[in-house]
Parts: C-alpha cells; sequence; structure tokens
C-alpha cells in the first residue's frame, strides 16, 4: 500500500485544494502536504532493502484485463532514489514559488501536485500501459506551469515542449501495444507487465535496420532522447527553461529530464539488450556531442538562465554515455549523476529565481559586483556552482567521475572528447561567475536608494538542504549508491536475461526467454 | 415476393415507433392550441421522454432479439444497432437539450424542432439496423431531409439558409450517387441485400466492372455522410451555418449510425479482402486525417475547427473499419469503431455545448480568440473544455485516449502497423489546434464570458460529459469487453 499511497497522495492534495476556499491559506497548506509526503517516502528507506535486485513492495492488480493491462506498482535500487529527489524537490520548491507564484495561486499548487503524482508514477509504474498513462499526464500540468506562469514568451515555448515530447511518445505507444502483442504470441495471454516484457526474446539481426529488436529499441529510444534531451532533439529544452517560472525550471531539470534517463535504465536496456549494444554507439555519438555542443553554447549565452539550461543539455549527456558503456561505473556514475544534477542545477535556478525576483533581468551583463551587495547569496550560489561543475568533495564529482571512468573503461575514445566537457564546464560557470559577481558594480546595482537585499530567512531556508545534499553526496556517496548497488549489478550481469521478479531472481542464468516472433 | 410480418417484426422495430408517435405529441398538441406554441420546457420533456423510452425499448429490443433479423432481413439486431442506435439517442437528447437553450433554434418552433430531430431519429434508427441497400437508403433520406428542414429553420438568416442549401443539394448528390450504385448492385447480383451479396463480393469485385462500380458508388455514399476526403468539403460549411446544437448532432449522431451501415459492408472479410478496395480504403483514411488534422490548425473560427476535427476523427474511425474488414471475426475492430464512436460522440457534444453556451444571440461566431479569459470568469467550464480538449487530442488519462488505444491496438493486431503509424503522427499534429482554445483560455487576457440568458440544461450537459471523459477511461476495460462479448 505505501506505494500506491505515495503515488497518489499528491492527487488527493490537489484535489483539496481544488476545493479549498481560502486563497491565502494555500501556500502554507501545500508545504503542509508536501512535507508529509515527503516523509512518507523517506519511510520507504526503511523498508527497503538494499541487498536484492528484485522489485519490492510490490502492488499488482488487473486493471483492464482484456489486454493484460495491470495496476503494478513496485520500487527497485533503481527508482529508489529518483522517487525521493522528487519528494524532497517538491516542498523544496512550493517554499521557493512563495513569492515568485503571484497569480492563480491554487491553480498552480493543484497542477504541482498533479505533476508530483505524474512523476512518481512514471518512476514506480511496472506496467508498459500504466506507466505510459503517467509519463503523458506529466506532460499536462507541466504545460500549464509553463504557458500561465512563464515568461513573455511562454507560449511558443510550452507548445514547442508539449509536441516536441508527444511526437516522441505516440511512437513508443506503438512499440509499446506490438510488444503486447509479442507477449500474446509468446504465451498466449496478452500481458503489458514489463516483467514480462523482459521475459521476451525479440529477434535482432545486427546489421539490419528493420529487424524487430532495431525499431522497437529506436521507438523507445527516441520517445526517452527527446525527454532526456540528447543532442539535436534538445532544442525544446532551451526555450521551455528560459520561459518557465522558476518553479517550472526546478522541476523539469531536477525531475522530468530524469525521466527520459531512468527510462533508458528501466526499458531500453533490458529490453533491446542486443540492439542497445549494437547501435549504442549511436548514443554515445549524441552525448559526446552533446556534452561538447551544450557547454559550447552555454559558454555564449547572454541570459544566465540561458546558460544554466544548456549546461543542463551538458550534463545530461554525461549520463547518456555512462549508461550506454553498460558497467558498473558507467551506470552508477550515470544513476547519481541524475541526483546530483537534479540538486545542484535545481539550485542554480532557485538561485537565478531568486535574484530575478529582486532585479528582473537575467542578463549578465547588466551585473557585476553582486559579491558586495549579497555576500551570502553569493556564497551560495559559489558553493552550488563548484558541484556545477564538479570540483571534488561536491556531489558533482563523483557522478561525472564515476562516468568517466566507466567510459573510459569501455570506449576510451569517447572519453578524450568527454573529458574536454569538464573543461568547459569550469569555463563557461567561472567565467559567468566572475562577470555576475565580481568586477564594477553593474547597471543593476548603481541605484543607492534601492539596495538589492541579501537572502532572507525563507530563501536560506529553500537552500539550507540542497547545500547539505550538495556535501553530504560528495562526501559520502556511499550513502546513496548502497542502495542502488544489487539493482545495477544486477542490471549489468544480466543485461540479456534480466528479471526483477522475486522468485526468478534466485536461479538466475537458467531462465530462458520466451520465443516471440514479429509479423 | 410474399412478405411475412409476424409480430416479432413489429416487436422488434418498437424503439422506432416509440419515438415516432411521441415525437407527434408536441405538433399534435401546438396544432390542438390553435398553432399557439406550448411551454418549450414541456416540449423537451415530451422529447426527451420519447427518447429515454426508445433507449430502454432499444435495450429491451436487443436482449430478445439477439442477432435477430426483422421484416425478409431488411432489418437486423445485432450489436452494432444496439449500441450505436444508443450512440445517436444519446446524442439526440444531449443536442435536444442545447436546442432548447441555444438563441438560434430556442422559442418559436421549437415543437417542430423536436418533431424533426427526433424523426431524424428514427431514419437513424432504421440505418443503423438496415442491412439491405434500399433500406439503408430509406433511413439515410429520412434521417437527412430531417436535417436539411431543421438547418434551414434556424432563426439566423443568412448563413444557415446556405449552408442547408448547400446540405441539401450535395446530400441529394451523394444519394443519388449511392441509388445508382445500388442499382449497378442489384443488377448484378440481383439482390440488394447485403446479407445476400456480400459471401461473392471478393470474386465480384475482381470480375465484374459493374459491380466494382456498383460497390464504390455505395461506398462514396457513405464516405460523404461521414465526411472522409475528398468528399469532406461540405462538412466545413454546414456545421459552421448551422445552429451549433445541429452541428452537434450531425457531428455525433449522424456520423455514428453512417458509420454503422458503412461497418455493415465493410466489417466482412470479403469486401475489403480484395486488394484494390483496401488500399482505396486504406488511403482515403490516411488522407482524411491528414486533410482535416492540418485543416483545423488554420482555423480561427470554432465550429469550423470542430469540423475538421470532425474529419480527421472519420479518418481514425475507418482505420477502425479497415480491421474489422481484415481480420478473419471483425469484432474487435467493430468494439473499437464503437467504443471510439461512443466516446468521441460525448467529448463533441461537450465541446459544441460550450461554444452553445457562448452565443449570446442566433447571428453570433465563435473564434478560439473569444474565449481568452474564460478560465478566470468560468473556471469550471474552462476546465471541463480543456477535458474535451485533451481528450479529442487522444491524451491520457481521458476517454479519448483509450478509444484511440483500443482503435490502434486492434489495428496492429491485424498487422495494419503502416496505419496505426499514421493515426498516432496525426493526433500529435492535432494536438497542435486542440491545444490552441486551452492556451487561449488560460494564457492570454480578455473577457469572455458565457452568454447571459437561462442556461442550466446546457451547463448539465457539459458537466455531464466532462465527468464521463474524465472518468470513464479508468472503467473503460469492462465497457470494451462489454461491447466486444456482444458479439460473441
Amino acid at each position: 500500500m505505501i506505494l500506491s499511497a505515495i503515488v497518489f497522495l499528491p492527487i488527493l492534495f490537489a484535489l483539496i485544494l481544488t476545493f479549498w476556499p481560502k486563497e491565502n491559506s494555500i501556500r502554507p497548506l501545500a508545504l503542509g502536504f508536501s512535507l508529509v509526503e515527503f516523509f512518507l517516502s523517506l519511510s520507504l528507506l526503511q523498508r527497503f532493502d538494499p541487498t536484492t535486485a528484485a522489485l519490492q513492495m510490490t502492488e499488482k492488480s488487473m486493471w483492464i484485463p482484456r489486454f493484460g493491462i495491470q495496476y503494478y506498482l513496485g520500487i527497485d535500487g533503481i527508482s529508489l532514489w529518483l522517487v525521493l529527489l522528487t519528494t524532497f524537490l517538491t516542498p523544496i520548491i512550493i517554499l521557493a514559488s512563495w513569492k515568485s507564484i503571484e497569480y492563480r495561486i491554487k491553480g498552480f499548487h493543484v497542477a504541482m501536485f498533479v505533476l508530483q503524482t505524474a512523476m512518481l508514477g512514471t518512476f514506480l509504474a511496472m506496467d508498459a500501459v500504466f506507466f505510459y498513462v503517467f509519463w503523458e499526464l506529466s506532460l499536462i500540468p507541466m504545460y500549464f506551469i509553463i504557458g500561465i506562469w512563464g515568461g513573455a514568451n511562454r507560449i511558443y515555448a510550452t507548445i514547442k515542449f508539449f509536441i516536441f515530447t508527444m511526437l516522441g511518445s505516440v511512437l513508443m505507444l506503438v512499440a509499446i501495444i506490438y510488444m503486447m502483442y509479442l507477449t500474446q504470441e509468446a504465451t498466449g495471454t496478452m500481458s503489458a507487465s514489463l516483467l514480462d516484457f523482459y521475459k521476451l526474446k525479440i529477434p535482432f539481426v545486427g546489421h539490419d535496420f528493420f529487424s524487430l529488436q532495431t525499431m522497437l529499441f529506436f521507438a523507445f529510444a527516441g520517445a526517452f532522447a527527446i525527454k532526456v534531451p540528447i543532442f539535436p532533439v534538445h532544442t525544446w529544452l532551451p526555450d521551455a527553461h528560459v520561459e518557465a517560472p522558476t518553479p517550472g525550471s526546478v522541476i523539469l531539470a531536477g525531475v522530468m529530464l530524469k525521466m527520459g534517463t531512468y527510462c533508458f535504465l528501466r526499458w531500453i536496456i533490458p529490453l533491446f539488450p542486443e540492439a542497445a549494444e549494437y547501435w549504442g554507439w549511436v548514443f554515445l555519438v549524441l552525448g559526446t556531442v552533446g556534452i561538447i555542443y551544450g557547454a559550447l553554447v552555454a559558454m555564449v549565452q547572454p541570459d544566465i538562465k540561458k546558460l544554466v539550461a544548456y549546461s543542463s543539455v551538458s550534463h545530461m549527456g554525461y549520463i547518456v554515455i555512462g549508461i550506454f558503456v553498460f558497467n558498473q561505473y558507467g551506470i552508477t556514475g550515470g544513476l547519481f549523476q541524475m541526483l546530483s544534477h537534479g540538486i545542484s542545477t535545481g539550485a542554480l535556478f532557485l538561485l537565478i529565481g531568486m535574484i530575478y525576483e529582486r532585479t528582473h533581468s537575467r542578463e549578465i551583463s547588466k551585473y557585476g559586483g553582486l559579491a558586495s551587495v549579497a555576500p551570502l547569496y553569493s556564497i551560495v550560489f559559489f558553493i552550488i556552482t563548484l558541484s556545477s561543475i564538479a570540483v571534488p568533495m561536491t556531489n558533482g564529482f563523483v557522478g561525472e567521475f564515476l562516468v568517466l571512468l566507466g567510459v573510459f573503461k569501455a570506449q576510451p575514445i569517447y572519453t578524450y572528447f568527454a573529458i574536454s566537457g569538464v573543461v568547459l564546464g569550469a569555463v563557461y560557470m567561472l567565467w559567468m561567475y566572475k562577470r555576475v559577481f565580481f568586477g564594477e558594480k553593474g547597471e543593476l546595482f548603481k541605484d543607492e536608494h534601492h539596495p538589492i537585499a541579501d537572502l532572507n530567512y525563507r530563501e536560506m531556508a529553500v537552500m539550507l538542504p540542497l547545500v547539505v545534499m550538495v556535501f553530504w553526496m560528495g562526501l559520502f556517496p556511499n550513502h546513496f549508491i548502497d542502495y542502488s548497488k544489487a539493482s545495477i549489478d544486477h542490471l549489468v550481469k544480466n543485461r540479456t536475461n534480466y528479471s526483477l521478479a522475486q522468485d526468478e531472481l534466485k536461479n538466475e542464468n537458467t531462465q530462458a526467454r520466451w520465443q516471440g516472433e514479429g509479423k | 415476393m410474399k412478405m411475412d410480418v409476424s409480430w416479432k417484426d413489429i416487436t422488434l422495430v418498437m424503439p422506432m415507433v416509440a419515438i415516432f408517435l411521441t415525437s407527434l405529441i408536441p405538433i399534435t398538441i401546438k396544432v390542438l392550441r390553435g398553432n399557439r406554441e406550448q411551454n418549450p420546457l414541456a416540449t423537451l420533456i415530451q422529447g426527451l421522454s420519447g427518447l429515454l423510452i426508445a433507449l430502454g425499448l432499444l435495450v429491451v429490443v436487443g436482449t430478445i432479439a439477439d442477432g435477430a433479423s426483422a421484416f425478409n432481413n431488411a432489418l437486423l439486431f445485432d450489436p452494432i444497432t444496439q449500441w450505436l442506435g444508443a450512440v445517436a439517442i444519446i446524442s439526440a437528447g444531449a443536442s435536444l437539450v442545447m436546442m432548447y437553450e441555444n438563441p438560434a433554434t430556442k422559442g418559436e418552433q421549437f415543437s417542430e424542432l423536436t418533431f424533426l430531430t427526433m424523426s431524424s431519429v428514427v431514419g437513424m434508427l432504421i440505418l443503423v439496423a438496415a442491412v439491405d441497400l434500399l433500406t439503408v437508403f430509406i433511413g439515410m433520406e429520412m434521417m437527412s431531409l430531417s436535417l436539411y428542414l431543421m438547418i434551414g429553420m434556424s432563426h439566423e438568416e443568412k448563413l444557415s439558409k446556405e449552408a442547408a442549401l448547400k446540405y441539401f443539394i450535395l446530400g441529394s448528390f451523394a444519394s443519388a450517387i449511392f441509388l445508382f450504385g445500388t442499382a449497378y448492385i442489384f443488377g448484378t447480383t440481383g439482390s440488394t441485400n447485403i446479407l445476400n451479396f456480400i459471401q461473392d463480393t471478393a470474386g465480384l469485385v475482381q470480375s465484374n466492372r459493374l459491380f466494382l462500380f456498383g460497390i464504390t458508388f455505395v461506398m462514396i455514399g457513405f464516405c460523404f455522410k461521414v465526411s472522409i476526403a475528398p468528399f469532406h468539403a461540405w462538412t466545413p460549411d454546414v456545421y459552421q451555418g448551422a445552429p451549433t446544437p445541429h452541428a452537434a448532432f450531425m457531428a455525433t449522431a449522424v456520423k455514428a449510425v453512417s458509420f454503422a451501415a458503412f461497418l455493415r459492408l465493410v466489417a466482412t472479410k470479403s469486401l475489403v479482402g480484395s486488394a484494390n478496395l483496401f488500399d482505396v480504403l486504406q488511403w482515403l483514411a490516411v488522407i482524411t486525417m491528414i486533410v482535416g488534422n492540418v485543416a483545423a490548425i488554420l482555423q480561427n473560427n470554432l465550429k469550423r475547427m470542430l469540423a475538421y476535427s470532425s474529419i480527421s476523427h472519420s479518418g481514425y474511425i475507418l482505420i477502425g473499419l479497415i480491421t474489422a474488414g481484415v481480420s478473419d471475426d471483425g469484432s474487435f475492430g467493430a468494439s473499437s469503431v464503437i467504443f471510439y464512436l461512443l466516446s468521441y460522440s460525448i467529448m463533441t457534444l461537450g465541446s459544441f455545448a460550450l461554444i452553445s453556451m457562448m452565443e449570446k444571440n442566433p447571428e453570433s461566431i465563435t473564434n478560439v480568440d473569444d474565449l481568452a479569459g474564460l478560465a478566470k470568469s468560468r473556471p469550471v467550464l474552462a476546465l471541463c473544455f480543456t477535458v474535451f480538449m485533451l481528450s479529442l487530442a487522444g491524451l491520457p488519462p481521458t476517454l479519448g485516449f483509450f478509444s484511440k488505444f483500443y482503435l490502434f491496438s486492434s489495428a496492429i493486431k491485424e498487422g495494419l502497423l503502416w496505419l496505426a503509424l499514421w493515426g498516432v503522427i496525426n493526433s500529435v499534429i492535432s494536438v497542435y489546434y486542440y491545444l490552441r482554445p486551452v492556451v487561449t483560455m488560460y494564457m492570454k487576457e480578455g473577457d469572455a464570458q458565457i452568454a447571459g440568458h437561462n442556461l442550466t440544461a446546457t451547463t448539465v450537459t457539459i458537466f455531464v460529459s466532462a465527468l464521463f471523459i474524465a472518468l470513464l477511461g479508468f472503467v473503460s476495460g469492462p465497457i470494451f469487453s462489454a461491447v466486444e462479448r456482444s458479439f460473441l
């Protein structure tokens, strides 16, 4: 019941908020709700058994028997931290939006909670159609968050975001339906359960692009690549980030992008192991290009938010190459990088939002000398900057280091190029930091009569957990990795006959895959 | 030919008889009152109760008939009749409610309008049950003639007259072509009954040029009624010119019953099995989806946009029809078509109901921009309209997603992956224009207001349909299985 509660409590909160009569008590109420959700999800750590790779706390019942579609929730070492990341960021976002969301406060919080359900459902659903419902549902609240509370060009950005993401996912829907029929052919009963999909042996011919597994692989990978986003389908991301309100950017960068990379681990690698291995180079190349391209473009951005948006493209590239080398280091690093990117980029967007509330400008050239105006803000910003450029002892270092280690072990050539992203990352972040915080006072701070205030207590409360996490994850990465180790080892070792079911894990390697032939 | 009319035949047509008899009540009262209109509410209640009785009878008749035919195989009472007949009756009821409150249709002559609507439904019920091409023709004409009159009766003076005339002339052409085709079929096979000649069609289509002409003309007649491109050109003009409730009626009930008759013709393996017709239908489906969706992007008038959207939905449904036609037992494809029509009707009725509420006088035109700010002035209605739009676009977890899911999975099952891909790509295109009203309502400043007068009944229609759309998706599995089981 715990997983159902975690997934559907936010919807209940959204309903309560919808009918809540008083507009001015919405914010504390929503904050309280999101904290309840966070503490509830913390109890997962207690119940979770890190020694097994099997799916835990499963809840399963038939939803649409005609098509074998189930209500199926489950958690393992791969999804555990992403669930916690989601529930951890939500209260922070609600607290951070205290001042920045000025109108339609009720609608905003309702959208936020619906979005939370959609994201948690995406991470926890173990049935393809059930998963797809959450995956698509996440678009709708995000669409409203960008479109209603966003910047000047918000409508263009939100429609672009919606259509890009949907284009990928409808092809995935066709592939899902196709795989459901494959299970029917193999066993006689149709099933949309991911665990039944894992048992399929989908025919694969390496050099043939039209072989069944390759086609299905690209149908799924396309949907996830757009979500991540991998170069060259990343173009919706800068638009969406720049136009989105601060809370929208944080949730987008912090969690929604992770939906894509998570699904590479959950769907692509175990479902299409041969195709993933054969075509892995495509994603290694695109990921590497993304790292360098994102960093170079970030360097020349005049707008701080756009700079961070492009840095996301660069950082997500690490996750992608880490995943596609299929070894422990790479995948552990990828997973760790997902979390640390969620924390550090989320924090960067929050910080940018805070200063934007004061100056109403994001242009780097108008800043300068902020360090003397707002010292506390500068310190926090610097810590997060260090985390973003992966300085040792911060969370960013662990992820990027593990990824590069894994890639070097398997495909060293990509490391030579990817490593330049680390240097470029330092260049654009530190250069930005220099221009914003040091030097002459920028035109925004010339006005002596209206000094820019430093962080207030609310904003400190917003940033404190994030700063703590930066160091906690940087200094004690094993606290986090230990929970995922069994799952990742299992994924790496048994890619070709993957399973998550408790009973099948005991006699690993002996279980044969079903034979399924495509039409 | 000797005709035996037994009591069973009479029993089976009771739903039609019931509607016909109740439809006479309002106009008889009007005559008895010296041509003075009775209270429109009374007329509405009479009309709705007639439809409700017919709905009940349809369910009863469906159970006792159990696939039986009546009047020498002229009418067939199978699941298609039952489900799509029910869709037609429900749509007619909802449209009648809108007519009661729409400025272009309410008040004067409402009893005549009720009579015409219900006699149109009688024609529809004949059409859904018809298996003889001549009976199909009678049903189709009865339905259409009433509609021509209904559109022309609008209180709006210019566009509706043009629409009525356009619809009448083009509709008559289509009927004539249909009848012409029927004559060819009779000439080559000696029968007009689908059940008699359908087994031989595969061979006849290949060997007999005249039969091919005949069957093609018949299909063109259907394509016109359900607005399959390139026979769709009347749809936007007529939907725009007709009063909004009538447009809703045409987009839902007319489409559902015409597809029922089309389904009977196509959903037999023999017809679509012949390669040429299969290719033609397949491309018609693709072209219809593209034409509908791409043209809808360019529209500003909401009714016109919904007209093009209804064209594109015909394309999706045609995929289901083809699926039913190529499969060994057409029940999966046919059920997905029925389910799609059911959910499509609910969401379309809801959307038109909202447009109807926006109209302040018979002449008013509702553009997309007129919705600006509706989310602020009427948040609940705006939310309902958003639900309809998202459902039409096929986004989960609305009912529209599940109907598309069933439709496409039936297509993929029959190996029509190609068509399913066209379908999903088109639903991405459609997202663009379905989101436009949502963008306007929520993200643009404006002072949209619904029309001032009393609109309780239409509001209830909107709420009920929005509730269905939002919630039925979760229990769509059992509903779909029920539709499919009824074919066994």
